[in-house]
């Protein structure tokens, strides 16, 4: 597998504060990567960094190995915090722009509309969009240059529910054509829908960087109830029985290394209990997210 | 290079503003430079006096040679109209922050003022053929007898020119670079003159010699007032070599200060 991108040790400080701190990461081909953060925590300057429109204080990056210029930028796609159009230019006329920038054909014009829908609206100026179509227009700009690596800052930010659903299977058809894929998002279930890999980052530090699957991984948790007095003590008796945790109602029981849900089913089945309700939890990335900022560092 | 300049003239043809002022500005310089004999002869027409006292014919503004001068003097002022079109078009990538997305989208930070530079150069370009040309026509029109030995001369005073608009444009650029609003930046430019002139006056005691060093006052020196002529017989009929190698060389350091500042800033 080639390496997209690399990062060593980027930095940057805006006069004392330190926004994007000693990041040192690698985005492989194909990779769908995500970049998680709190409010503030440096995901747009990285990737203006990476874009050349933030120059760093210390470190470095290369894009397929090369030292970072302006014609890489051009096989890009990027959409960086919100969409950036001349507003008194007309959508087809902002692209036919960008395309002239991107030196790439004009032909690609109409399909790019027409995947984002916004065909029919196209000679009407920037400035009369709605929020969601100029963020429809961003992305199609991005997509301009049938770019290797697309870049989306907050891409879903002011779409209506459908269209969230359909950006996201956009990313996840873009990706399954080999493309690489780098996604800042605070939309975490967006993010383990779509990711194959993910970073956090607080306060301009890389905290955490991994595949998205290995979230689910670990000890199991499994929400289960059973209408009979002595409950708890039938699941102590499971040998598989880490903890238990009585909430509102049912029990929160976490399952020792090599156990599954399966085998408590079974155990109870053979005590003649019948649960009436029985769940696995899996570990969403939002409850990994949480717990890896909230650890002191 | 024609391509950057494409980029460029791609945002301004469909802006308004650049139309509004930009036909402002070549409609002025054109008129004005055209119509200047018709109007002395308006005003000998209505005031009977002025007519008699002075032979309006015989006032050789529109004469070769001395049209090339006269005609290029005149429409030197009006060069703050294309400054403020400048000032607009750069301030406006600013406060749009596309000059952000332009170089997301893959131009380099010099590509982008080069863009900018080449807009500067043909704009200044079309002033110097436009009154070329005026002067041309009306130098045949006014001039009583055609000699052909001065009908050329002195027209070394339109690379001239060319040099005072671009120069004067390029400090334009370079302070909608540097303030990057545009209101402050042409109230700046408007004000340069004034300010300039604030301090030349503070200095002339100590080191007059400084004078010409001046940026603004450079600009201005490369075509020299041509009123003295008729007034004190004493003609400057051409272009002062020091105040080329002056301009030029602020014509260069705008454009890099502009350089070095769109290199270094985060945008
Ligand atoms: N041009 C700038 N000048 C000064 N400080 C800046 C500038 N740009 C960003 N910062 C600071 O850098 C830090 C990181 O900002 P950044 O925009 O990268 O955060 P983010 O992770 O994208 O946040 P969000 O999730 O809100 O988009 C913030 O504290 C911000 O105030
Ligand atoms: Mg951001």
């Amino acid at each position: 597998m080639d390496t997209v991108l690399t990062t060593r040790h980027l930095t940057k400080d805006f006069g004392r504060l330190r926004a994007v701190d000693d990041l040192s990461f690698e985005v492989k081909r194909g990779q769908v990567f995500g970049l998680l953060g709190p409010n503030g925590s440096g995901k747009t300057t990285t990737l203006g960094m990476l874009m050349g429109v933030v120059n760093p204080t210390v470190g470095e990056f290369s894009w397929f190995g090369e030292i970072p210029n302006h014609h890489v930028r051009k096989k890009i796609g990027a959409v960086l915090e919100h969409p950036i159009f001349y507003p008194y230019l007309t959508g087809q006329k902002n692209l036919e722009l960008n395309a002239m920038i991107k030196q790439c054909p004009e032909e690609n014009i109409p399909g790019v509309l027409e995947l984002v829908e916004l065909a029919d609206r196209r000679n009407d100026k920037y400035k009369t969009y709605s929020l969601g179509m100029k963020q429809r227009l961003a992305i199609a700009s991005a997509l301009l240059n049938e770019p290797t690596v697309l870049i989306l800052d907050e891409p879903t930010n002011g779409l209506d529910p459908m269209g969230i659903a359909e950006i996201r299977e956009l990313i996840k058809k873009i990706a399954a054509n080999g493309k690489t894929i780098i996604l800042a998002s605070h939309l975490l279930d967006e993010v383990q829908k779509v990711c194959s890999h993910f970073a956090i980052l607080k306060k301009g530090r890389l905290v955490h960087v991994g595949p998205v699957d290995d979230v689910g991984k670990g000890a199991e948790t499994v929400e289960v109830k059973a209408d009979l007095p002595d409950f708890t003590e039938v699941l102590m008796q499971f040998p598989g029985t880490a903890s238990i945790l009585p909430e509102n109602g049912v029990f929160l029981v976490t399952l020792r290394e090599d156990f599954h849900s399966k085998d408590l089913n079974a155990f109870l089945i053979e005590r003649g209990v019948v649960a009436n309700h029985l769940v696995t939890k899996r570990k969403s990335l939002e409850k990994v997210f949480l717990e890896i900022l909230s650890e002191p560092r | 290079m024609l391509h950057l300049l494409k980029i460029d003239l791609k945002k301004l043809t469909s802006y308004r503003t650049f139309w509004v002022v930009c036909g402002l500005y070549f409609l002025t310089i054109g008129f004005s430079t055209a119509s200047g004999m018709e109007f002395l002869k308006w005003l000998a027409n209505t005031f009977d006096k002025f007519g008699s006292s002075l032979n309006i014919d015989r006032i050789p503004l529109y004469h070769f040679p001395d049209v090339w001068l006269n005609l290029v003097w005149w429409s030197g002022f009006f060069k703050v109209l294309l400054g403020i079109m400048v000032v607009i078009s750069i301030s406006n990538e600013y406060t749009y922050r596309t000059l952000r997305q332009n170089i997301i989208d893959g131009l380099s930070r010099w590509e982008f003022l080069a863009s900018k530079i080449l807009t500067n150069l043909l704009l200044s370009l079309i002033s110097v053929v436009l009154i070329f040309i005026i002067a041309l026509v009306t130098g045949f029109i006014y001039t009583p007898e055609i000699n052909w030995n001065y009908v050329f001369t002195d027209i070394e005073f339109y690379p001239a020119y060319l040099l005072e608009l671009f120069t004067f444009l390029s400090y334009a650029l370079m302070l909608g670079i540097f303030v990057q609003r545009s209101g402050l930046t042409i109230i700046l430019l408007l004000l340069s003159y004034m300010l300039e002139a604030i301090v030349k006056a503070n200095i002339d005691d100590y080191f007059p010699w400084l004078i010409p060093y001046f940026p603004m006052e450079s600009i201005s020196a490369l075509v020299p007032i041509p009123f003295y002529r008729y007034a004190f017989q004493e003609i400057q009929d051409y272009v002062d070599p020091a105040a080329v190698a002056i301009a030029s060389a602020w014509m260069i350091l705008f454009n890099y200060f502009s350089y070095l500042k769109l290199k270094r800033s985060d945008l």
